[in-house]
Parts: structure tokens; C-alpha cells; sequence
């Protein structure tokens, strides 16, 4: 495309008057009375926006046209509204007495309804409740048409303003629309109903006997989107008896035979569920087998494979929980040498869950030919499944074995390796079986350059050393390399060895001891140099123990590993033709972020913020995953919404107070200790409490993060019972460590605390090594405050993200060592040293790294500036371009001197950011600094 | 359902960006494209980012994408996609880069008629049509656009090169179009061959569709074989035509099926799928491949490979290609035809290691052959080396011919008018669709 673009270059003067002038003649031809002129100016503008230019500008002028009464043009012009009304809200206004107009317009019922569905696409609270009324009287419309799009409208605007549309009624109203005569109308109302239904959380679409008939009845008659929102309706109906179920499966069976694979796919919902309350075998079976032939036609190739895809993955799911749906059928699964990898690959997986004694013949035969196909994924995974075969079916393991022999002699190397793997399983559930193709195995040995194969062949001549002669010289060859190897090939080594010594000890005696020497000495890996000591250990001791340990009776493996467990299918086939039914996962797992911040309605607002909490604090209920959870706010990386933003800003002030509260209402002790309790803390810490309130013009305030939990044992004595939260803050100039302290055992008490930070590349170290703190007693909690000096010892290394500095703490009873995390923005030098100068100088460098980021928040913009200036990131500069918008152009010093250069343009829904750091590790701190500046308080 | 609908080209420019719920942030386009970039092959149909759910079609090369937070359903979202690409073909003619942009005004106004928040609410050509008030704009055949964009090559299976494709081409909203109506019989045949010529694996998926520029859009009585069976009972062998199973259209009211083959419908304009139907059972494959290795030296090998036409002389296929793989240490391949050989080209491609036979026409009953002899290079025998030569794909299509026998006996139009009798034109076309033979 040729056209001048006047958003590239920012400096190119002639560009920018052009871009002023087009907007003049826009401006003008929007102005005149010709509609054709105006169409044209409009159809230029509606482009520019398409490409992402803003022609917000122009808004009072598009505006003026609304009241054309060419449909063209008005289209044009609604357009247009929609896209900029939420942005300019106070020019909106300016559009509604139009839409109220049209929406009352006598003689044209498209007008009407254009109106109602443009207006509810302006997504301005203020302007919901204008539109109150003209959709309330289209709720009544003599025309299906415009009740219909006022159905979706109700829906829509209950998105912006629910509290609006409830109080008002119109979800009433809603209701209603199921009895209306049109059945588009009732599908567009069950759908709208369904929307209100996901978004409030309870039930709006109450369905009983009478509703469930109207649905049944509008289905017939509705196109087959509206088909689907019925099947989707019906599909949350719980039925009565088997009798009901019955009925609805009698109405729903038809749809099977729809030429959309959506109609198919929420019948086959409604089949899989319903088929549960039915009693009769006989009819279970009928009513099943009705779903086979669409099924399979879903598979066609004149289906789009997107849809093929799809099908098999549902397939899948419906013959784990019913076989009987798709059992002989097999042929349609073998793969087309055409068909993409996607499926291929799904095709393999619903081929081994269909695998039984009698089709096992055909299907090997079938995977034998991809075993020489070209795709190497495609035939590993093809060699796995006759491996999946064997083990399911132990009457077929023999065929599949003689399968895999012969893929052995391919002496292609990604199928041999492949093989071995798969033959050590076989190995593993069918011991001592099938010896016969031990020499082909081990003529195999050179090739193995993948790890896993490498180990599997070592387990299996560690398995077979009685059987195979030269296991040891075998062996003592895979042994010389043996510190070079990853973990899982040493192991095996290690393993296999110690069993050749305790079958043929004279053959094994050099080379186990030779190799314990190694794995115990040179190793670095400590379950390796464990598992040596303790093999070590067990022949000095008792021999025939160690025989006895390693060889001893092992689980045995079985295809069920494979399958989904019962609850998550049951949960998966409610969800056929959904997502989740693809992805393999429960709803919640990739939806339910998000859903959160829309319900976050006031009503649920504590509960929220309470989930956050949990989060934050690394998940209390879970310890198990303290690595993860330490501090999981550092991690954050901002992508979410605006709305989590600020509702971890409000969690942090709930969440100190809530704390002390439910510590002072669990505590036991005489009132006058909870007093002198409080009273210290008051003395100790008259930051935390003073500082909340006046946080907003003070540097952040860093969250607190659990550094050591209560179940951490210290590192001498072993005490367990210690909970320690600590944030790195930045108070004026100085840097401090707020720590806080929290006694959770029942007797003991924790006092004398020091504290010493191990070395760390900014030099940081407490300014004494004693913490002055009271002792902490059983169920209490105390806090202290340290400074921080920059003079400490120098780590040479540059700091990573997360940002931790590795810490000791000694107390009376026990020492015990954790990390805690850091942000950047502690770290500013809180002196202006970047002048304008230093910045372009520093921001035209070779040697700094650069990044565009993107940070997903809104933030008034002057607010935005009060932030930084007050956390020590200096203003250098501002410029506005041609269009308007302001870049500026910030900087920060770490106290090492580093220079940290940022330029940022602010939009109404984000903050563009481009950053510029002298290491490319500070690029992610940065950003996470920036982060906390701009969220927390 | 959907949050925004965007298309993108396919160097990832926003051609189109309808936001219905604003929902998500602006920068989604950008964050698919970065996405989709990410899979070495095409990308997968359906995917998922920081929670927002990704379904995508690929249409002309360009990205038609729908975006969701919700736990959307896939099969839907796809035939969506797909539906709406038919839309904006039945209005403009003709999907690529330069018509979308030249119709973007009428593609957003397609769009709001067809999806309200999202979701969808008229998918069908003929009833958004008097709510459409744009008028498409064509393309310049020969802009110098045109002529610079290196042609994309498409292998769509449904467009036939037998016959000029001037229905399907044709936007409905042609002014003063025909009175007419095309019906096509397309029947893809998928079939594997062992080395042996033996059929393995064999079905047809077949469909009946229609193109109609009927005024007026009239209802159409449309008549089948009278020995058609629709549901294979197992162990059933019969003489007439068996359909495993098929769908149908909803325009199509198939009550009357069962009892005397005849389906009533009441078309929509433009391209519609009147059935779908799918056929297992065995059929005489219209191609026979016998493929002959000879070990000549243990580092030369022979192929020969015969093709014979086994239907009637009166049908010409209308191209037949073949394409072989050679083994990948082939240090030279030389592919001999016959001598005299006509109409006939083979090609050895020595990137791919693909020797490509490419027949322009061939009338039933003919046999040809090919000769490929390989030299291959010192590190490999011709023993090994002879596994990887294969399979053989075949693509071919024969107009006029069909393997089901299933026809069209009539195509009545009821309640027809004052107007002249319209035309009806009634095609077979049989294509292949996975036509394998392995070695």
C-alpha cells in the first residue's frame, strides 16, 4: 500500500502537514451536503482507524452526520461511534438523542433495530441509562426483528451497567421473551439469558418441564445458531427421571444428521449426558450408536481439518467413557499421508484407545507402514503406540514385539532409538518374556545419542545380565564416559552395573568399584553421589540384602496411565464441543483468571481480594511448593488487567490489618499481654501503621513476602516452627529490611536475632549484624526494622529476575538461611545525576540493551509522573509528536551508578514503555520496578 | 463467543478489526500473529494465550481470526470462521488481500449483520442481503497490483479447472445476472493401494452442492437414484446405491428421503451444500498403479511404474498427477517416458528427491508408464535404500464420472413463475482426495 503514512517518522516534517492538511479536507468534506462526499470522508477516516491511526479528532464532526437519513451513511457513522465512544464518553452523549430517535422510528424496523443493537455497543455507563427506554419499548416491537437484537442488547448492556439493568427490570423482561411467538426471538433470548447466567454467576435461565418444551419447540423452527444456543440450554437441564430424558433424547437425535459440526457437537453434549439417567440397556445402546455415523462423517476430508481436529478430540473423550459408540470402525482413523501432523498424531491416540484383540492384526500392520513414513514425530509416535498396544493387550504383546523387532532391523536411527525405549517398558510389565530380541537390542549400541534411549538400552543389559555374555564388557563401555552422561543415563549406569556385580561378581567386581569411586568422589550431581554411597554401604554390609533391594519386585506399568482419570472425564464430556473438551483441561484452568475480573462485582470483592492474598503469600495451604510461591508478586508480570492491579494495591493495606486482627482474636493470653503486644508493635514498627495513609507521597511501600515458612526446618538444630515475612523498602534515602517475625510453635521462643546477607551484586549489607527486637513468645509476632549499607562485598555476577539476596538468620535456638526478593526501584539513587544531556549521550550507546515493553494498566497521567518523581525516576524530557502524543523520557541511577533510561508514552489503557539498562538482565527488574512504582501505593 | 473478529494479511498488517465486546486488550492482533509465527508448520487451529482463546482459519492466506475468554465452543468458532469467508466470497467474488481492502466498509457491515456481541446471528448469504447496503467494489483484473503479486498456489479441492468457474466466481449481488442454477455432484475418493495393487482402505465422502442465481429463490424439488439406501447394515450386500451415512443443509427438508428419494429445498443465493454423504463400501478405483523395483546394481535402482485407466473410454481425466519419493542419498535420477509421449511431462526435483509425473489428459482404458532409474550415492546400498522410495500419491480429477452411481434424476422447480424456464446445469465431477500407493 502506497499511501502516506504520517505515523512513521515522528521527525519528518513534511509528513506531519500533510497528516494536518487531510484532516482539514476531511473535515471539510464531512461539512458539506453532498452525501457522497461525506460517504467518501467517512469511508477515508473509518480506514485510518482500521489501520490504528486515530482519527478520534474528528468526532464532533462524524457525529453531526448522525442524523442522515441515508442508511449508508449512517451505518458509516455508527461505525465510527462505536469505536470511539468509550474513549470520549462526554462527545457520546452527544450521539444518544439520535439512537432514541431511531429507535422510534415509525415506518422502518431495520432503522429500529440498527439503533438498538449500535447503542448497545457503546460500552459508556453514562449513557446506559438513556437507552433505557427505547429498549424497553423494543422489548414490544410488532417486528421479530428488532425484539430480537433488543434480546441481545439487554445481554450487552448488562456487561456495562448490571446494576442499572436490574434494578430497571429488564432482565424480567428477558424472561418473557421465551414465551414470544418468533423462535429466533426465544433462541436470542435463551442465548442473552446464558450470557447474564456467566456473568452474575446464578442461575437466570430457569429450566423446568414448561421452559425446556419452549425450548424444544423454538428449536425446530430457528437457524442453527440458534439451534445451538437451545442444545447449549438444554444441555444444563438436569431431567427428572430416565423417562424425560428419554423424551428430550428424542427431540435432540435429529440434530445428530446437521451439516454444522456445531449442532452435531452439542447434540452429542446432550446425548453423553442424558444417556446417564437412562435405565433401559437396550435404549442406552440404541440412543448411543446413534452418535456413531455423524461422528465419522466429522472426519470426512471435506470437513476442514480445523473440524477434523476438533472431532477427534472429542472422539476421544466419548469412546473413554462409552466404547461401545465407536468400535468397529476403525479404518477411518489410519492416517492419509495428507493429512496434517495435528492429526496424524491424534488419529494414533484414539487408534490405541480402540485397540483390542480382534482388529490388533489390522492396526499393527497399519502402524508398521508409518514407522516409515518421513515425519520422524509422526513415527515416534508411532512406534510408541504399537508399544501401547503391547502392553494393553497381553495376547497381542507378542505380535507387537515381533512388530518392533522388525523396526529394530530398519537401523534407521530415530526408530531404533524410539524402539528401545518402547521394548524397555515391555521389558518392565512382561519380565523374562521375549529374550529372543536381546541380540538385535544390542547390536544397537553406537547409535544411541538420545539420553533416554541411551538409559533405557543400559537398564534393560542391566536387567539381562545373566542372559547377555558380554554385558560386562558392554558396560565397562557405556561406564567410560560416564561423568560426561546427563543424570538419567549415569543412573542407569550406576544401577546396571550393581546388578551385573551382584549376578557374575567376578565380572562386575573391577568396574563397580571403580565406579562408585567416581560417582561418590567426582560427581557433582547429589542423588547420583547418594544412591552411590548408600549401593556403597549395602555391599560392605550385607550383600545379599543389596541383592534383595535391587531386585526386588517393582510395580508393574499398565496402559492405564494413558487414560483420564474418571472425575476429569466426567467433568470433560459435560464439556463436549467446548474448549476445554480440546485443550484437555477443566474449564476453570484457562478461563477462570479472567472470569474473575469480571465478576469482581462489588459483592465479591472481599473473596477476591482474599484469593489474591493467598496468592501473594505463596499459597499458605501449600508448602509443598515454596520455591514457586515465595514470592509469586515478584513474578507477576503485569499482564493482567488494570483491575487485579488494583486490587492488590487494596489487598496489601486489607491484609496487614487483617492479620493483626485474627492474631489477636486466636490469642489466648491475659488481655494485658495482647495490650503490651500492641503497644510494641506500635513502638517497633510506626512505619507500617502511620505510613498507609500517608504512603501516597512517600516512595512504594514493597509488599511483604513469606521468606521462611513455619515448616522450614533451621539448619542445625532442625527447629521447625519460625515464619518469617520480609520486604526490602526504600524510606527517603535510605534502603531498609522490614522483617517480620512469627512464632507458630506451641513452647518455644525465639530471641537474639542477627541477621547476615550473603554476597550480592550491589554490595548490600545490614548496617549491624544484631537485630533489635523483643524475643518473639509461642503464637506471637514481632517486627523490626534494619538499614542497609552499600559497602558489603561484591558479587561479580549480575543480578537475575526474580532478584533474591540469599540471607542467614541466627537465632537463640537455630540458624536458617533463605532468600528475599528484591525490586529494583529500592535501589534508586535518590539524587538526580542524568542531565539532558548524559541521556541522549547514554540513549544513543551501543552497549545498552534495549526493549519495548508494554504495561497493561490504567493510570491517570499525572498521577502516573507524581509516581515517578517521587521513586526517584527523574523527568529528563517531553516531546509530543505530530499526532499529539507525549513521549517522555525518564531516568534512574541504581546506587552502583548505573544508568536506567526509559521512555514512556501514556495511553488510556496502557503505558508503552521503552526501556534501556546496561545489562540485559536488569531489562525484566525494570520492568517489574516500573510495575510496582506505578500499582502499589 | 467472540470478542473481536479480526483478519489479518499475511504478513500480519489488520485488514479488518471488528472489536464486539472490548474485552480484551487492543493489542490481540499482534499478540496472534506472534503466536502463530511461533509453529513451524501451519499453525494449530486453535490455541490459547494468557487466557484469551485464539481460533483461526486460513483463507487466501489471510489469518480470519475470532478471539474468545470464554471456554468457547471450537467446532462452532470454526464453522463460523468458515462461514463467514463463504459470506464475504458470495459478495465479493473472490477472498485475497486486494478485494478485502477495497471492501472493507462492506465486510464491516457483513460483519455487524452477521454477529451481534459477538454472537452469530444471520450466517446466510440470501437473508443479510436486504440488509446490506454496500455495493462491492471488483478489483482491476490487470492492476499492476495483480500482475506483481507472485500467484499464491492453492490446492482447493472444490473449485474443478474442468469448467470455467464462472458460479463460482461470481458475486451474488451481480446486477443483471441469469436466471440459473448450477448443481454439482463432487466425489473425493480416498484410496490406498499396498505394493500388490491391492486395496487396503477405500471410501468416498461426496457432496451435492449447489449454486443458485434462481430469482426469486423458488422452492426445488430435487430427485436421487431410486435404488439409493441411506445407514449400511453390516453383512448387507446389496445392487444399489449406499450411503453410510449424510447431512444435509437446513434449507433441506429430507422428510421425504426414505420413502421416494427425493429431497424438497428452498435455496438460498449464491454456493450452498445441499448434502454431505460418505461412502465405505467397495467401489471399482478408477486408477490402477502397478509400481516395479528392480536392484540393478547396489547403487542403482530401476523404478517402473505402470498406470492404467480402468473406466469407460468415453471419460477423459482431465489431469493426472503422480509424485514419487526417491530415497534421500539419490546422487542423480533420470525419469524416462515412452517414447511419443504425449501431453506428458516428469520432472526429477532434486531438493525435494520428488520425481513428479504430471499427465494432462487421459481417456479411459489407456495405460502409461514411467521409467525412473537412480544412482545413488557411495554411502548407501540399493538394498536400504529401495524402503524409502514411496509411497505414490496420486492427484487427478475426471469430470463427468462418478463412482457411486449416485444421480440426479431431476431438479424440478416448483412454483415457478411467469419468468423464462430457468437453466439448470448438472455436473459429476470425481476427484482424488488421499490416492496412495505404498511400496
Amino acid at each position: 500500500m502506497s499511501r502516506p503514512s504520517a505515523s512513521t517518522s515522528s521527525s519528518n516534517r513534511s509528513s506531519r502537514s500533510r497528516y494536518g492538511k487531510e484532516v482539514k479536507e476531511l473535515q471539510d468534506a464531512l461539512n458539506q451536503n453532498k452525501i457522497e462526499s461525506k460517504r467518501d470522508a467517512i469511508r477515508k477516516i473509518i480506514d485510518a482507524m482500521t489501520r490504528g491511526k486515530d482519527v478520534s479528532m474528528l468526532f464532533p464532526d462524524v457525529a453531526k452526520n448522525m442524523e442522515t437519513s441515508n442508511l449508508e451513511l449512517k451505518k458509516l457513522v455508527y461505525l465510527y461511534i462505536i469505536n470511539y465512544a468509550k474513549i470520549m464518553p462526554d462527545l457520546a452523549v452527544m450521539a444518544v438523542n439520535s439512537f432514541r430517535k431511531d429507535a422510534r422510528d415509525k415506518t422502518n424496523p431495520f432503522l429500529r433495530a440498527l439503533a438498538i443493537r449500535t447503542m448497545g455497543c457503546i460500552r459508556v455507563k453514562l449513557i446506559t441509562e438513556y437507552l433505557l427506554d427505547p429498549l424497553k419499548e423494543s422489548i414490544k416491537d410488532e417486528d421479530s426483528y428488532v425484539r430480537k437484537t433488543a434480546a441481545i442488547c439487554i445481554s450487552k448492556l448488562y456487561d456495562v451497567s448490571p446494576e442499572l439493568i436490574e434494578e430497571q427490570g429488564l432482565l424480567k423482561l428477558l424472561e418473557n421473551l421465551l414465551n414470544d411467538g418468533n423462535a429466533m426471538v426465544v433462541a436470542n433470548a435463551v442465548c442473552a439469558l446464558l450470557i447474564v447466567q456467566e456473568s452474575k454467576g446464578t442461575t437466570m435461565l430457569q429450566l423446568n418441564p414448561y421452559t425446556i418444551q419452549k425450548i424444544l419447540t423454538a428449536m425446530n423452527e430457528c437457524n442453527e445458531w440458534g439451534v445451538i444456543y437451545c442444545l447449549d440450554a438444554l444441555a444444563m437441564y438436569i431431567p427428572e427421571d430416565g423417562k424425560e430424558a428419554e423424551a428430550i433424547l428424542e427431540r435432540v437425535s435429529p440434530r445428530l444428521n446437521h451439516n454444522n459440526p456445531g449442532v452435531v457437537l452439542s447434540a452429542c453434549k446432550i446425548m453423553m449426558k442424558f444417556l446417564d439417567y437412562l435405565q433401559n440397556p437396550e435404549t442406552i445402546r440404541q440412543n448411543a450408536l446413534k452418535m456413531t455415523a455423524p461422528l465419522i462423517s466429522l472426519l470426512s476430508l471435506g470437513k476442514e481439518p480445523e473440524i477434523q481436529y476438533v472431532a477427534l478430540k472429542n472422539i476421544n473423550l466419548i469412546i473413554q467413557k462409552r466404547p461401545i459408540i465407536i468400535e468397529k470402525d476403525i479404518k477411518v482413523f489410519f492416517c492419509n499421508f495428507n493429512d496434517p501432523i495435528y492429526i496424524k498424531l491424534q488419529k494414533l491416540e484414539v487408534l490405541s484407545k480402540l485397540a483390542n484383540n480382534d482388529n490388533i492384526q489390522q492396526i499393527l500392520h497399519e502402524l508398521k507402514e508409518y514407522t516409515q513414513e518421513v515425519d520422524v514425530e509422526f513415527v515416534r509416535k508411532s512406534v510408541r503406540t504399537i508399544g501401547r498396544c503391547a502392553i494393553k493387550l497381553e495376547k497381542a504383546a507378542e505380535k507387537c514385539v515381533t512388530a518392533l523387532w522388525e523396526c529394530l532391523k530398519t537401523k534407521v536411527n530415530y526408530v531404533v532409538m524410539e524402539s528401545i525405549i518402547v521394548i524397555r517398558d515391555i521389558f518392565r510389565k512382561y519380565p523374562r518374556k521375549y529374550e529372543m530380541i536381546l541380540k538385535d537390542l544390542c547390536e544397537n549400541l553406537k547409535s544411541l545419542e538420545d539420553p533416554e534411549a541411551k538409559a533405557s538400552m543400559i537398564w534393560i543389559i542391566g536387567e539381562y545380565v545373566d542372559t547377555i555374555e558380554n554385558a560386562d564388557s558392554l558396560l565397562a563401555n557405556f561406564s567410560e564416559n560416564f561423568k560426561d552422561e546427563p543424570a538419567n543415563v549415569q543412573h542407569q549406569i550406576l544401577v546396571a552395573v550393581m546388578k551385573l556385580f551382584l549376578q557374575r561378581p567376578n565380572d562386575g567386581k573391577e568396574l563397580i568399584h571403580n565406579l562408585l569411586k567416581t560417582a561418590t568422589i567426582e560427581c557433582e550431581n547429589p542423588d547420583l553421589r547418594d544412591r552411590a554411597y548408600i549401593y556403597w554401604r549395602m555391599l560392605s554390609t550385607d550383600p545379599e540384602l543389596a541383592k534383595k533391594i535391587v531386585f526386588t519386585e517393582r510395580p508393574t506399568i499398565s496402559d492405564s496411565s494413558y487414560t483420564i482419570e474418571n472425575e476429569l472425564l466426567d467433568k470433560l464430556i459435560e464439556n463436549i464441543g467446548n474448549l476445554s473438551s480440546v485443550y484437555t483441561k477443566k474449564p476453570e484452568s484457562f478461563v477462570k483468571k479472567l472470569r474473575d475480573v469480571l465478576n469482581s462485582k462489588i459483592a465479591d470483592k472481599i473473596d477476591d481480594v482474599y484469593d489474591q492474598d493467598q496468592l501473594m503469600e505463596g499459597r499458605p495451604e501449600d508448602y509443598s511448593d515454596q520455591q514457586g510461591g515465595q514470592s509469586t508478586v515478584y513474578e507477576n508480570n503485569y499482564d493482567t488487567s488494570s483491575q487485579i492491579q488494583s486490587q492488590i494495591q487494596q489487598s496489601q493495606i486489607q491484609q496487614v490489618s487483617q492479620k493483626i486482627d485474627l492474631l489477636e482474636l486466636d490469642d489466648n493470653q491475659p488481655q494485658q499481654q495482647q495490650q503490651q503486644q500492641q503497644q510494641q508493635q506500635q513502638q517497633q514498627q510506626p512505619q507500617i501503621q502511620t505510613q498507609i495513609p500517608t504512603q501516597s507521597i512517600q516512595n512504594i511501600r514493597i509488599p511483604f513476602a513469606e521468606v521462611l515458612t513455619a515448616i522450614t526446618p533451621g539448619s542445625q538444630t532442625q527447629i521447625q516452627g519460625l515464619s518469617i515475612e520480609a520486604a526490602f523498602q526504600k524510606n527517603g534515602d535510605k534502603i531498609v529490611l522490614d522483617l517480620k517475625f512469627t512464632n507458630k510453635t506451641q513452647d518455644k521462643t525465639f530471641s537474639e536475632f542477627g541477621i547476615k546477607f550473603n554476597k550480592n551484586p550491589f554490595k548490600l549489607q545490614p548496617d549491624t549484624i544484631e537485630i533489635s527486637c523483643q524475643p518473639v513468645f509461642p503464637g506471637q509476632t514481632q517486627i523490626a526494622q534494619l538499614s542497609i549499607n552499600t559497602n558489603g562485598p561484591a558479587l561479580e555476577e549480575p543480578p537475575q529476575m526474580p532478584y533474591k539476596i540469599q540471607v542467614a538468620l541466627k537465632t537463640n535456638l537455630d540458624v536458617f538461611y533463605f532468600f528475599i526478593p528484591m525490586s529494583l526501584s529500592v535501589l534508586f539513587s535518590s539524587t538526580a545525576s542524568i542531565t539532558q544531556q548524559k541521556f541522549i549521550e547514554l540513549s544513543q550507546a551501543q552497549n545498552l540493551a534495549r526493549k519495548q515493553e508494554v504495561l497493561q494498566i490504567t493510570i491517570d497521567p499525572q498521577r502516573m509522573k507524581e509516581k515517578f518523581e517521587r521513586n526517584y525516576f527523574f523527568l529528563i524530557g517531553a516531546r509530543k509528536d505530530e499526532r499529539g502524543v507525549e513521549l517522555l523520557s525518564y531516568a534512574a541511577t541504581l546506587v552502583n551508578g548505573m544508568p536506567l533510561l526509559v521512555n514512556v508514552i501514556h495511553t488510556q489503557t496502557a503505558i508503552n514503555l521503552q526501556l534501556q539498562v546496561p545489562h540485559p538482565t536488569l531489562m525484566p527488574l525494570l520492568y517489574q520496578a516500573i510495575g510496582f512504582i506505578l500499582t502499589l501505593n | 463467543m467472540f470478542s473481536q473478529i479480526f483478519i489479518l494479511s499475511p504478513r500480519g498488517d489488520t485488514i479488518i478489526n471488528r472489536d464486539f465486546r472490548s474485552d480484551l486488550p487492543k493489542s490481540t492482533p499482534e499478540t496472534f500473529f506472534r503466536q502463530a509465527k511461533t509453529y513451524s508448520g501451519d499453525a494449530n487451529p486453535l490455541f490459547n494465550v494468557d487466557c484469551i482463546q485464539f481460533a483461526h482459519i486460513k483463507r487466501g492466506g489471510l489469518y480470519i481470526v475470532g478471539t474468545s475468554r470464554f471456554n468457547l465452543q471450537p467446532a462452532m468458532s470454526l464453522e463460523l470462521l468458515d462461514r463467514l469467508a463463504k459470506e464475504i466470497k458470495d459478495f465479493c467474488g473472490v477472498i485475497n488481500e486486494e478485494v478485502l481492502r477495497k471492501n472493507f466498509i462492506l465486510i464491516y457491515e457483513i460483519l455487524d449483520e452477521s454477529f451481534d456481541f459477538g454472537y452469530p446471528q444471520l450466517m446466510a448469504t440470501e437473508q443479510i442481503k436486504p440488509l446490506i447496503v454496500n455495493e462491492p467494489i471488483q478489483p482491476q483484473p490487470d492492476s499492476v497490483m495483480n500482475s506483481l503479486r507472485p500467484k499464491i498456489q492453492t490446492f482447493n479441492i472444490f473449485v474443478p479447472n474442468t469448467m470455467g468457474s464462472q458460479a463460482v466466481q461470481r458475486s451474488v449481488l451481480n446486477k443483471n445476472q441469469a436466471n440459473e442454477i448450477f448443481v454439482d455432484i463432487y466425489e473425493k475418493l480416498n484410496v490406498l493401494f499396498n505394493s500388490s495393487a491391492y486395496v487396503i482402505n477405500q471410501s468416498i465422502e461426496g457432496c451435492i452442492q449447489m449454486t443458485s442465481f434462481l430469482q426469486g429463490n423458488p422452492p426445488l424439488k430435487l430427485a436421487l437414484n431410486e435404488d439409493l439406501q441411506i445407514g449400511r447394515q453390516q453383512g448387507q450386500y446389496s445392487a444399489g446405491v449406499i450411503l453410510d451415512d449424510c447431512n444435509f443443509h437446513e434449507c433441506v427438508n429430507a422428510n421425504e428421503l426414505d420413502m421416494n428419494k427425493t429431497l424438497r429445498i428452498q435455496p438460498p443465493d449464491g454456493q450452498f451444500v445441499v448434502m454431505n454423504y460418505r461412502i465405505s463400501g467397495d467401489y471399482a478405483a478408477p486408477f490402477r498403479l502397478f509400481p516395479i523395483i528392480e536392484e540393478i546394481s547396489s547403487s542403482k535402482i530401476e523404478v517402473t511404474i505402470k498406470l492404467k485407466a480402468c473406466f469407460d473410454a468415453k471419460i477423459i481425466a482431465s489431469y493426472a498427477n503422480i509424485r514419487i519419493p526417491i530415497p534421500k542419498q539419490t546422487a542423480n535420477a533420470y525419469p524416462e517416458l515412452v517414447k511419443n509421449a504425449q501431453q506428458e511431462t516428469a520432472e526429477y526435483d532434486s531438493n525435494k528427491k520428488i520425481i513428479e509425473w504430471q499427465i494432462k489428459k487421459l481417456c479411459g482404458g489407456q495405460e502409461r508408464s514411467l521409467k525412473i532409474k537412480l544412482t545413488l550415492q557411495a554411502t548407501q546400498t540399493a538394498h536400504t535404500a529401495r524402503k524409502e522410495i514411496g509411497p505414490i500419491a496420486m492427484n487427478f480429477e475426471i469430470p463427468m464420472f462418478n463412482v457411486s452411481r449416485l444421480q440426479i434424476k431431476y431438479l424440478r422447480i416448483e412454483e415457478r413463475g411467469n419468468t423464462t424456464n430457468p437453466h439448470r446445469w448438472v455436473r459429476y465431477i470425481t476427484q482424488s482426495s488421499s490416492y496412495v500407493c505404498r511400496i
